[in-house]
């Protein structure tokens, strides 16, 4: 596939290659995340947001997320940190929007207390979410660029 | 997969700090409001009693799915081109490749270098980076005192606890004591059977050191414990443009509207960092340009609306902008009193339940309207009319969420957000006198009244005879959040909740209706044909 390059807004930055995980609508934190939080699970994130026909069931840890917003209960901010402490959290997340209120508190946090960054890029645009797919190669530059493809 | 034991292994003992206990509630005559032989008994498994099958989640984090901002429609599927960053501003035209820096003073920039000691430059620099995050320009000082919705303990929320024990071991505290939402329990009034007891033990092992933490970093006893803490018996209701920055999306909703409180929404822990310093990032709805409506909300009903289903409608609609509505005021005379509160309570809770309202206008109701009138209006704002047949067509595509459709009510909740005096009054009233009417001793169907305990003491002063009628006609007040209590295990296979509360319906199974019709449902404990 053609490569193709979108610029954002490198709130936490950093540089990393990988395949992306896409989620076309917005991700649901809290929701996403039930077997890492109350069952146990802590090797693997399997996606338990039934409401995700993009996710729902697939391993999501250590991922490059690729979505538009999170949404779902604000206790997604401390949801996500809980899934970084166990070390199955995503390592970047990228928003084609606007950066939430609820999961820019976990991310800053974790960031900040506890040492462990996941490069966050938001305002990506609408067409970044068209064009990526799972699966996709993809490459994190420190200044908000990723090329996909 | 491993699979670690669901707190199985974690006794409440080894979690409290030396010298404390489990928190004593404020018991009114505590019992269930069956006598303890209800209805609900939730699903134990395993020889521990509580724990779920390995590597499931258990059924009670069901109520952690949905919140505010959850993006779905009425019919549960998200919504195309939904966008909120639920902070109350929805902010337009960012340029991405230009960065944005707030400008801080030098006492501020000191905190931020560590002069201050290396946790508050931790809280200084989280503030700041979140600021930047949604264009802040600089940090104000708060005043009036803060509101928390960190309230409950699920084993996930140690990271967040972690940093504000830290914060509390270098001594940071909160610019004034603070008010934090309702505990996710009662043992003492609902949770009451040890199957229930179990769940609770199980489910917030470490409650008992968040309310620890807490009450090192500032917050208030907790008999001040509520959602709606402006009401005057919690006391938390500073005076008109007080910054604050607030969680708990419908006292801040309340807060901006009716109290003309400046706040964003804040969530995960961000408020109490803002509270630890003192500051909070100058954006959105603290500015009077993010204060601006950009609808113009025309109710046209033939009489007083359904007030949760038109917040409803307007949350649905205008997602996170501000509206400005008009054609209600004559239900207010006026004036926003003690005695119909509670309606911009239930409008306003319910706007940032289905969308994420952080402040609305009642034209010559709230303050800023009251100020500024349809000045308030932005330039090109749009309209939405909601009449009688809006209000319908809203409520009618309710589903029923219940695991038996057509099963008979089983409880009835009362008050979310959190009740007021009056609230609790007016039920009171409607049901003792309704059972005398019908020449019968107990409702049908078991009702839990939601509110703080000095709400609940201060109706048990002014009408002892009518709390003691209450409570024998099957009325259990509760301090605690109905939210949590609707997520408990096994709650939607064995309940068939009914309420009045539109947030408590768009968060949970509970089946929303009008105060007549639930009137009716309590006497006789069946649904009516024609609902």
């Amino acid at each position: 596939m053609a490569k193709k390059t979108f610029k954002g807004r490198p709130l936490l930055p950093g540089k990393l290659e990988g395949e992306a995980l896409v989620s076309k609508q917005p991700f649901n934190t809290t929701a996403s995340y039930f077997d890492n939080m109350f069952a146990g699970v802590t090797d693997s994130a399997p996606c338990t947001d039934s409401d995700n026909k993009d996710l729902f069931r697939k391993d999501i840890s250590n991922c490059i997320m690729c979505t538009s917003q999170t949404i779902g209960s604000t206790f997604g901010g401390a949801a996500l940190m809980g899934v970084a402490e166990m070390g199955v959290g995503p390592r970047a997340m990228l928003f084609s929007r606007h950066i939430d209120s609820i999961i820019s508190a976990g991310l800053f946090m974790e960031d900040i207390w506890n040492e462990k960054r996941i490069i966050t890029i938001d305002l990506l645009g609408d067409e970044f979410l068209e064009a990526v797919n799972t699966g996709d190669p993809i490459a994190i530059h420190e200044d908000g660029t990723v090329e996909v493809g | 997969m491993k699979r670690r034991k669901f707190v199985k292994t974690v006794t409440l003992s080894t979690l409290l700090p030396a010298g404390l206990s489990i928190p004593a509630g404020n018991v009114l005559a505590g019992s269930s409001p069956d006598g303890g032989k209800g209805a609900f008994r939730p699903t134990v498994e395993g020889p521990s009693g509580g724990s779920q099958p390995a590597g499931k989640a258990p059924d009670w984090v069901r109520s952690l799915r949905d919140s505010d901002m959850d993006g779905l429609g009425p019919d549960g599927k998200p919504v195309p081109g939904y966008s909120a960053t639920g902070t109350g501003h929805a902010r337009k035209n960012v340029d991405p490749a230009k960065p944005h820096q707030m400008e801080l003073t030098r006492e501020e920039q000191d905190i931020l270098d560590g002069k201050q000691g290396e946790a508050k430059a931790k809280v200084m620099k989280t503030v700041v980076m979140f600021g930047n995050a949604f264009g802040a320009t600089k940090l104000v000082d708060l005043g009036g005192a803060p509101h928390s919705s960190v309230f409950n303990a699920p084993p996930f929320m140690k990271s967040i606890i972690d940093v504000f024990s830290q914060c509390a071991d270098e001594g940071l505290k909160s610019y004034a004591p603070f008010t934090v939402n309702p505990r996710p329990f009662d043992l003492y009034n609902v949770e009451t059977q040890p199957d229930e007891m179990a769940m609770v033990f199980e489910g917030y092992p470490l409650q008992p050191q968040l309310d620890y933490t807490l009450m090192r970093i500032g917050a208030r006893g907790m008999n001040s414990r509520s959602c709606a803490c402006y009401l005057s018996e919690i006391g938390n209701a500073p005076p008109p443009e007080t910054y604050v920055a607030w969680a708990e999306s419908s006292a801040v909703n309340f807060g901006n509207s009716v109290l003309g409180l400046r706040t964003n929404r804040y969530a995960g822990g961000m408020e109490l960092l803002c509270a630890l310093i003192g500051k909070a990032p100058y954006f959105g709805l603290m500015t009077d340009e993010g204060r601006m409506a950009t609808w113009l909300i025309d109710v046209r009903t033939t009489k007083a609306p359904d007030w949760g289903v038109l917040g409803a409608a307007i949350g649905m609609k205008v997602v996170e902008d501000v509206p400005f509505i008009v054609g209600v005021d004559q239900y207010f005379g006026g004036e926003v009193t003690k005695e119909n509160m509670h309606l911009l309570k239930a409008m306003g809770s319910s706007t940032a339940a289905n969308g994420a309202v952080g402040l609305y206008h009642v034209e010559n109701v709230t303050p800023d309207a009251k100020k500024l009138g349809r000045k308030l209006l932005a330039k090109n704002y749009k309209t939405y009319v909601v009449d009688d047949a809006e209000i319908q067509r809203i409520y009618d595509n309710y589903p029923n969420l219940w695991s038996k459709k057509d099963g008979k009510p089983t409880r009835c909740f009362i008050g979310c957000p959190h009740n007021t005096y009056q609230e609790i009054y007016n039920w009171g009233t409607m049901v003792t006198e309704e059972l005398k009417r019908r020449g019968q001793d107990k409702v049908k169907v078991p009702m839990h009244l939601f509110c703080s305990i000095p709400v609940r003491n201060h109706l048990l002063d002014e009408h002892p005879v009518l709390v003691r009628d209450m409570k024998r006609a099957g009325m259990n007040f509760t301090n605690m959040c109905a939210l949590m209590f609707t997520g408990l295990k096994g709650f939607t296979e064995k309940e068939n909740a009914v309420t009045n509360s539109n947030k408590a319906r768009k968060y949970s199974s509970s089946r929303y209706f009008p105060d007549d019709i639930l009137l009716e449902i309590v006497m006789t404990g069946e649904i009516p044909k024609n609902v």
